[in-house]
């Protein structure tokens, strides 16, 4: 036996067990309790007392269940988690142990949102799962729920739990049960049951899962009142299932009353006929009256008789009950008295007239009547010596409270609690230090890994030898053998740690300060050596040891730097002896190239080690690579250019890739591939193609201002002068400061105090600049706006699955084609740029292989003149790949790639760095996730002057008004505030968002209108839009939509 | 981010008695991005003050400024000077701001214009829920990345309680009940087995009830 209640005894026994429901009252009335208790007595095994239903605030489930105690009737004391926590719960659970309660039912509890105190905070410490184990714990391994021991008496309970089989996920519930009954149910009770086939499919799956078993199940049954109920409890009660046929039966009944009790009867016979029922549970709600007669008539009498031992009760009751006694007793006696003594009174009439005949009679009279006094006097003896006795357990009652266990109880535990958080606080700070030690130690491990990677990393590095010289300071990555890795292997860890200690040093004691120096030269050192720098590392490290000599990292990198370097000098001395013996100088051509490849790739090497070589100033080695490649192509002019200016003994000096873009662009038509040695011409050559260039660039001013005026014929675009034709804006000709009249400025006027960034796009005369504003976007009277928003048109890099007809009439031709379609928008519709989406890419689409997206990228790329924005599927890995193999290809154009988001920032920054390329930094319409991504470029090494923003933009319609704030509040920022790192152009992909909206695809109707015209505005609306919240550029596809955008930046411009 | 509702205008105007001077203040961060206490809502809030308080026929000076977020030193620095000017500061950054004013900046009053609620995400304009309650102790990896902590009523974690239905909380039909939620995302994944599990009695230290929390990172220290 677990409590030995009288419901244990009759579930283990087997026999079919009925329990009830007493709802105690709103009130301190505890004879409403009795009298509950009392119609209930001798129907029902145990009664539930229920914890403050439905969160009504009631007498106590622990008080009124020793009251039904007490009137002889077994309480099964209901406990909800909505009230107590843990402290106040364990607290009850000991007290009603103590009282002589010995069944629980765990419930989570009604929401107070039901209750009468709505305002009321939930407690919900635990929910009725966890309150199980932790009863289980107390009463089965005699610990708190904490773990302390119960020392002298655990609380021995029976324990229940609810199930309801109605609620929902359905499947869910058997599963639930049974954790329940894993947490340490001994019997269930279940919701009301109308709807009996549910829960015979509830009990079906029960017994499958072994609950039966484990544990007894009473069914949940409630006899309708009314009709009004049965209709309350199916629609507002949730988790009640009450069946259209129990609703017909109470509607079709003459005495309702008794088709409720008869409906109940019916169910109680139809759930004792399922496995698994172990008894009912008989909830007659505000109708205790019913209990006796629905159990007779199920022939569930007579219940088998309940010992159950006296309670005892509170000092109050105790009192009373005495007080009774007495009464009750002496009331018996002064009858019994008066009655005695009448009689006397009547035997001694009787006997003065009856003297001689009774004398003997008198004494025996006399002699009852002294003797009933003495038990008289004896009783009332009793009686006081009760009285005494009672008196003195209240006095110990009232000891034992005075004592105050409780205070002492809870300093304890206050003790307890502080040390525990001290140690827990102190293990969390050296947790937070462990895991910051091992991180930086997972990034050198890749360092070393990458360094490990050489001869893979070979074929990439290639690739990269050109790009290399870009980056001021490491240029000269020796192109000679393995040893140097390859860039876009860089592990994303060194510069990172370059980064964070700069940006953090500010305010740092001195002590910090040297610290951080040594992280710094310790990173600085790692970078280089994984540059292939190894000598100028070793410098670092040693700097870096100076400052420390203890410092395990700056030693361990020194010893990696004197290996490399002693590797590489071993390797040159290989290659040289290697290299003699081919006949032209050329190592053997590695597999998978032809003789011819390989000659043309080992004189780009040659050159880029040429290029190495006067960058270091080293002329012997730059004469020597460029005559070998010469040897090799005498036609290549790099390699004269190259030769020739080593002779000279000119050493170029590089500034910044910045720089580069600008004193390049001029040159573009020159060569396809673009030779290092271009890279930093000297200045003389410059001058050169100034010279040359003014005739071009007239021919342009000349062109532009046609497209924009419109009607003026151009012979090859014959689309385009049809869709400029139609949009002239008309431009106000006086200007704002004339409009406004006698308004004071200061009153209007708010000039910005920072300036957008300018970042140029594209190679030549082509190139466009977007950015350098400094002001609010078109506030021209504010400040400068020295650039016009540009427009570029999007391009998709395979067939798209549908495109709405707008779209179609344009380009149906070449929609398979992208170079075309690209030539198009170049030719035909003069744009500025082009940006070439690349959707065949997406891993969740046609997943395009990246080298053969790559090959059609540089097709396209080759084919325009104007710049090229390279837009990735969104992918982030997939677009690292892909616009690594594109850029590696291109080498030659300023290409502009994205989207670089916070997944993939690290290996396309590291890539575009290299290339000196701008890049499209997305991030999902949020400021400060904006911000981070420019930081993190930055401390990359990517300057803001090569960031686009994308903020990622919505259509018209399409939360437009979300993106259009979030712009609006950087660029306030970055022009108002001074927030620096926000200072960058935006981009904004127009195209993509509209021509997906369910607005574009629609046809013609009276409604919506004109499909086309619809499309038009949408686009150009929402670019409109975008413009206004500072977009510098935008992406778009429909040409006359561009055409009436243009239109608005050109009248807007003046 | 920190979702925060406007006080009613009366209870402001309360705070407001007999202040000559008030600087309402407003913060960018996340009472910015919920249209609580942003730029927008800053010049509302001033033009209601002094249309309020020239009905009752008093006078007042309201000034306004937004700071990029008043949970951060350095952006609070101005107020040092700034606020000596005036009677009160009204701020309508959430209460973190508020606590850090009155912390940070001695001999300025600050008041607050806002009722800070929950931590939530913007279902679409104009709507935001409460998806997290910041309890320190992060059940997400076992329950489908649901909260049942901050989405549950009870803040259950052992399954849905008697009351669910349809996928319904009884609480408001309105309100999913997510431990459904939950169950069908684990079932889409093959994974309702292990809610089978029991989930143990929680720790509530982390979430608050252990005293006032703080973070500490020892390596970005000054």
């Amino acid at each position: 036996m677990i409590s030995g209640s009288n419901l244990e005894s009759i579930l283990t026994s087997g026999q079919f067990a009925v329990t009830g429901e007493l709802g105690p009252p709103k009130s301190g009335n505890r004879d409403i309790v009795r009298k509950k208790a009392r119609i209930l007595k001798g129907y029902v095994d145990a009664v539930n007392i229920t914890d403050c239903q439905t969160a009504i605030v009631r007498m106590s489930s622990l008080t009124a269940g020793l009251l039904a105690l007490s009137e002889g009737v077994e309480p099964v004391m209901q406990m909800t988690c909505r009230d107590r926590n843990r402290i106040g719960m364990q607290a009850d659970i000991l007290g009603a142990h103590a009282l002589g309660i010995k069944n629980l039912l765990c419930l989570t509890g009604d929401h107070q949102k039901f209750g009468n105190h709505p305002q009321a905070k939930g407690v919900f410490d635990m929910d009725s799962i966890q309150l199980l184990q932790m009863v289980k714990a107390m009463r089965d391994e005699r610990r708190f729920q904490c773990g302390e021991e119960i020392k002298g008496g655990e609380p021995r309970l029976f324990l229940g739990a609810a199930a309801n089989p109605f609620a929902d996920p359905f499947e869910y519930r058997p599963i639930r049960l049974k954790k329940k009954v894993d947490a340490g149910a001994n019997f269930v009770q279940t919701q009301i049951i109308y709807n009996v086939e549910k829960f015979k499919e509830f009990m079906k799956r029960c017994v499958d899962l072994g609950i039966t078993e484990r544990c007894y199940i009473l069914a949940g049954v409630t006899p309708p009142k009314s009709l009004g109920m049965a209709r309350y409890m199916k629609n507002f009660v949730p988790g009640l299932d009450v069946t259209d046929e129990v609703i017909g039966r109470l509607k079709d009944a003459k005495d309702v009353r008794e088709e409720g009790i008869n409906i109940a009867v019916d169910i109680i016979n139809e759930v004792r006929e399922i496995p698994g029922v172990a008894g009912v549970h008989v909830m007659a709600i505000e109708w205790e009256e019913a209990v006796p007669e629905i159990v007779k008539r199920a022939n569930l009498l007579p219940r088998p008789e309940a010992k159950i031992e006296p309670v005892l009760m509170g000092a109050q009751s105790i009192d009373e009950a005495v007080e009774q006694a007495r009464k009750e007793a002496e009331e018996r006696l002064q009858g019994e008295i008066s009655r005695y003594k009448e009689e006397v009174e009547a035997s001694k009439r009787q006997a003065e007239k009856e003297k001689e005949e009774s004398a003997r009679e008198i004494n025996a009279l006399k002699r009852e009547m002294a003797s009933k006094e003495d038990e008289l006097s004896e009783k009332e003896r009793r009686i006081q010596e009760l009285l005494d006795a009672l008196r003195a357990e209240k006095a110990k009652i009232v000891e034992l409270e005075s004592k105050g266990v409780v205070s002492t109880v809870s300093t304890v535990a206050g003790e307890v609690s502080e040390e525990t958080k001290v140690l827990e606080e102190d293990i969390v700070s050296r947790k937070q230090l462990d895991f910051a030690l091992r991180s930086m130690e997972a990034g050198l491990e890749a360092l070393k890994k990458v360094l490990g990677l050489e001869d893979e990393a070979f074929e990439a590095l290639k690739r990269f030898i050109e790009a290399e010289f870009v980056l001021k300071g490491e240029g000269p990555a020796v192109p000679t053998g393995p040893v140097t890795p390859p860039t876009e292997k860089r592990p994303p860890a060194p510069p990172e740690e370059v980064a964070q200690p700069v940006e953090a040093a500010g305010e740092e004691p001195e002590v910090h300060k040297r610290a951080k120096e040594v992280v710094n030269l310790v990173a600085k050192g790692n970078l280089l050596l994984h540059q292939g720098k190894a000598a100028e590392a070793l410098t670092e490290f040693k700097k870096a040891l100076e400052i420390d000599p203890e410092d395990e990292k700056a030693k361990a990198g020194l010893e990696e730097a004197q290996k490399a370097i002693s590797a590489k000098e071993t390797e040159e001395q290989k290659e040289e002896p290697r290299a003699e013996e081919t006949k032209e100088g050329i190592p053997p051509t590695p597999e998978g190239l032809t003789d011819e490849e390989w000659q043309r790739k080992w004189v780009i090497r040659l050159i880029a080690t040429g290029n190495c070589a006067l960058y270091e100033k080293d002329q012997d080695k730059a004469i020597s690579c460029f005559e070998q490649a010469l040897r090799l192509d005498p036609e290549n002019e790099k390699a004269k250019r190259g030769l020739e200016a080593a002779k000279k003994g000119e050493f170029p000096t590089y500034e910044s890739p910045r720089e580069e873009v600008v004193e390049e662009a001029p040159k573009k038509e020159e060569a396809e591939e673009r030779p290092v040695a271009e890279a930093a011409p000297p200045e003389e050559k410059v001058e050169e193609v100034k010279e040359a260039a003014p005739p071009q660039k007239e021919e342009v001013k000349e062109a532009k201002p046609k497209e924009e005026a419109g009607p003026a014929p151009a012979p090859k675009a014959a689309a385009a002068i049809e869709v400029s034709g139609e949009f002239e804006f008309k431009k106000e000709e006086t200007s704002l400061l004339d409009r406004i009249g006698s308004i004071p400025q200061d009153l209007f006027m708010e000039k910005a105090t920072g300036s957008i960034r300018e970042v140029v796009i594209g190679d030549g005369e082509k190139a466009i600049t977007v950015g350098g504003a400094s002001a609010l976007p078109f506030h021209l009277f504010e400040g400068e706006m020295p650039h016009a928003p540009k427009i570029a048109y999007d391009v998709l890099d395979s067939k798209p699955e549908e495109m709405p007809e707008p779209l179609l009439k344009y380009y149906e031709e070449c929609l398979d084609d992208p170079v075309k379609w690209a030539k198009k928008c170049e030719t035909e519709f003069n744009a500025q740029a082009i940006c070439l989406s690349l959707v065949s890419t997406d891993p969740n689409g046609l997943d395009r292989s990246s080298s053969e997206a790559a090959k059609l990228a540089k097709e396209v790329i080759d084919a325009v003149e104007c710049p090229v924005i390279l837009w990735g599927c969104g992918n982030a890995e997939k677009d690292t790949e892909t616009l690594r193999e594109i850029t590696a290809m291109v080498t030659d154009k300023k290409v502009c790639i994205g989207p670089l988001t916070d997944a993939n920032y690290r290996n396309l920054g590291a890539t575009a760095m290299a290339m000196g390329l701008p890049v499209v930094a997305s991030t999902p319409i949020d400021v400060n996730l904006a911000k981070q991504l420019n930081i993190l470029l930055e401390n990359l090494g990517l300057g803001l002057d090569h960031i686009l923003m994308d903020p990622s933009i919505g259509a018209v319609g399409y939360g437009l008004e979300y993106t259009y704030s979030v712009m609006e509040r950087i660029r306030l920022a970055a022009l108002m505030q001074q927030d620096e790192k926000l200072q960058a152009p935006f981009i904004c992909n127009v195209g993509r968002e509209v021509w997906k909206a369910k607005e574009v695809k629609l046809p013609t109707d009276e409604m919506l209108g004109d499909q086309e015209v619809r499309s038009i505005l949408l686009e150009a609306i929402t670019a409109a839009s975008l413009l206004f919240a500072g977009g510098e550029l935008v992406i778009m596809r429909h040409p006359r939509a561009v055409a009436l955008t243009n239109a608005l930046i050109q009248g807007l411009m003046g | 981010m920190i979702i925060a509702n406007q006080k009613p205008l009366g209870e402001i105007m309360d705070m407001l008695e007999g202040v000559r001077r008030v600087l309402v203040l407003g913060c960018r961060g996340c009472v910015a991005v919920c249209s609580a206490g942003g730029d927008k809502e800053v010049k509302i809030l001033a033009s209601a003050i002094r249309l309020g308080k020239g009905r009752k026929g008093e006078e007042i000076e309201v000034v306004e400024e937004t700071f990029v977020r008043q949970c951060d030193p350095e952006y609070l620095e101005p107020l040092q000077e700034m606020g000596k000017d005036f009677d009160l500061v009204l701020s309508m950054a959430c209460g973190v701001g508020v606590n850090f004013i009155a912390d940070r900046v001695p001999g300025v009053k600050v008041k607050p214009a806002l009722n800070t609620t929950f931590f939530g995400a913007n279902l679409s304009s104009g709507e935001w829920k409460e998806m997290c309650a910041g309890c320190g102790a992060c059940v997400l990896h076992l329950t489908g990345g649901l909260c049942p902590v901050a989405r549950c009523a009870k803040s259950l974690s052992n399954g849905p309680c008697g009351g669910s239905q349809g996928g319904r909380c009884e609480i408001d039909p309105e309100v999913p009940c997510i431990w459904h939620e939950i169950y069908e995302k684990l079932k889409g994944f093959n994974e309702e087995a292990s809610l089978e599990t029991i989930m143990p009695i929680r720790d509530w230290r982390p979430s608050g009830h252990g005293g006032p929390r703080k973070r500490i990172r020892e390596d970005l220290l000054p």
